[in-house]
């Protein structure tokens, strides 16, 4: 029966729903960083499904952080309504942007991406309204801080993350991304409209990435030019995703986990050992298994579909 | 009315003319024979039509509608469906999910339709064991796999682009009597082609290309014995 494989993701997600429960605030909040990684990575490898690579995960995710931020303090909304709207805006703008440079491809798409996230970087630290170089801080943080919400929060938009994930592999999108990163001559002439395929991927997994970015300010409370469209936002879900391999759900996760994990345990004994680790896992996977963990899983007879 | 008409058909890469002011029309129901030299033009005849390049300057007409600047997924939602001259399947599907795409970008239908239709088409084309990847298929199944692909999206008229190019004499056969099937069943076929059995087998009608320019067309005898077209393949007599 198929059906055993959402059984199991249920039972891990009430499993993970009652964990507040047993973990001190410590564990949560290295929990909530994890699940920011599971999503960012997963949004980015949904794309990359496409032939498509991405290095503008830091914009969706300071726009989304930074639109948030201001619709709870401009606006007076829910903190949770302003992640919506953050989402909403780096939607749209992927949606802008996307529409007029997806006929481009590959490295030539990715500069844009990378020149959008530097344009708003460098908006938001010179105008006023976003606070200028020192950003904004919220007067709360949502939730008033509380370890077991902002975990919840966060788990929400992981799991829903992954399940779009897994979405897009058993629906038509999945025959639509393979098709173009295989051959779009051969996708074009059966009929497959190739630019609005890649123009929805786009805006779906930057939908997520301004989700994250806007759950990311309101949980820390603040935005800055500097940390909310971080490098690192799109660095390492890159990384992670490289590690537990692509074009896969399970790929990401496994790699934003066992990095983050790593790092945090690192940042411990060695400040900044984390990145050390994340340079030298990237060198050894692209090396020797370029296919990430799930390469070898694969490889070694386990028929991993997802 | 033709169901294709191609007026003054040019297309230029650079310096070169790859097709030059071509104009023919392909009538319901036949099977078209396209031969001629290497280089003749025979496969940018096909891309231009199917949607690929764009043309320098002419018209494409495809059941009255003027196609010349409609993008290539349209050009198949509107009936035009072509295989390829080097095989390209989709190596990130297997061989059923490679023959849905037809059914599922070309018609848009649902998954399990796709699926269904796609499964009909392999009973057709003789595909069994459909879950495969195409690394487990033999070369004769992958034509037949394009073939299937370009047939789900429910053409009109159908380019086979030296689709015989490799196969054996009962390789060959198999795909004339399967090519004979799906024109009976009212497809009109183009059929590019270097193998001259082939055209003279399946053709009705033969146009000859060389130097991207119309030869000459007619019946297969008539254009095989015309001293032109002998002289485009074979050169001309020395003077000894």
């Amino acid at each position: 029966m198929k059906y055993w494989k959402y059984l199991i993701f249920a039972v891990c997600v009430l499993i993970a729903i009652s964990l507040p429960k047993f973990l001190g605030v410590y564990p949560l909040q290295i929990l909530n960083i994890v699940l920011i990684y599971v999503a960012l990575a997963l949004s980015w490898d949904m794309l990359l499904r496409s032939g498509q690579m991405s290095l503008g995960i830091a914009g969706s995710c300071g726009i989304g952080g930074y639109t948030a931020v201001l619709c709870t303090i401009n606006l007076g909304l829910n903190p949770l309504v302003g992640i919506l709207i953050g989402s909403g805006v780096a939607a749209i703008i992927a949606l802008l942007v996307g529409y007029s440079v997806l006929h481009l491809r590959a490295m030539y798409f990715a500069i844009v991406t990378l020149a959008v996230t530097e344009i708003f970087r460098i908006l938001v630290r010179n105008f006023e309204i976003t606070g200028g170089p020192e950003g904004i801080i919220l007067p709360n943080a949502i939730f008033k801080g509380d370890a077991a919400g902002t975990y919840w929060l966060m788990l929400a938009i992981g799991v829903f993350t992954i399940i779009l994930s897994w979405l897009f592999q058993k629906t038509r999108i999945h025959f639509a991304l393979t098709s173009t990163a295989n051959d779009e001559i051969v996708a074009a002439s059966s009929g497959l409209n190739i630019f609005k395929y890649l123009v929805i991927v786009f805006v779906i997994s930057s939908a997520i990435q301004g989700m994250v970015g806007g759950a990311y300010a309101q949980i820390y409370g603040f935005v800055t030019p500097e940390s909310s469209f971080s490098v690192n936002f799109t660095l390492l879900p890159i990384i992670m995703v490289l590690l537990g391999g692509t074009n896969s759900t399970w790929g990401p996760v496994i790699g934003a986990v066992i990095l983050t994990v790593l790092a945090e345990a690192l940042k411990l004994v060695i400040p900044y050992g984390h990145l050390l680790i994340f340079g030298v896992v990237m060198i050894i996977a692209i090396i020797w298994f370029p296919g990430g963990i799930i390469g070898i899983l694969r490889k070694g007879g386990v028929q991993a579909h997802h | 009315m033709a169901l294709l008409k191609t007026i003054g058909l040019t297309r230029r890469f650079g310096g070169l003319s790859a097709l030059s002011d071509v104009s023919m029309e392909i009538n319901e129901k036949e099977i078209v024979g396209v031969i001629g030299p290497n280089g003749a033009g025979k496969s940018t005849f096909t891309n231009v039509v199917a949607g690929l390049y764009l043309p320098t300057s002419g018209k494409i007409e495809f059941k009255g509608q003027d196609i010349s600047m409609t993008p290539a997924h349209v050009r198949c939602h509107l009936g035009i469906a072509r295989t390829f001259q080097l095989m390209r399947p989709l190596y990130g599907l297997n061989m059923i999910e490679n023959i849905m795409l037809g059914g599922l970008f070309g018609k848009g239908h649902s998954l399990k339709i796709a699926r269904k239709g796609a499964l009909e088409m392999c009973k057709f084309m003789a595909l069994k064991d459909v879950e495969r990847p195409i690394s487990a298929m033999t070369a004769l199944e992958i034509k037949k796999m394009e073939i299937a692909r370009g047939l789900t999206t429910e053409p009109s008229l159908l380019f086979l682009d030296e689709v015989m190019a490799g196969l054996n004499k009962d390789e060959t056969m198999e795909i004339i009597e399967t090519v004979r099937k799906i024109n009976q069943q009212g497809m009109t076929i183009i059929v590019i082609e270097h193998v001259m059995r082939v055209i003279r087998e399946l053709t009705h009608r033969v146009i000859v290309l060389e130097w991207g320019k119309v030869l000459c067309e007619g019946a297969y005898d008539k254009v095989s014995s015309d001293p032109r077209v002998i002289t485009a393949y074979l050169g001309e007599e020395a003077e000894c």
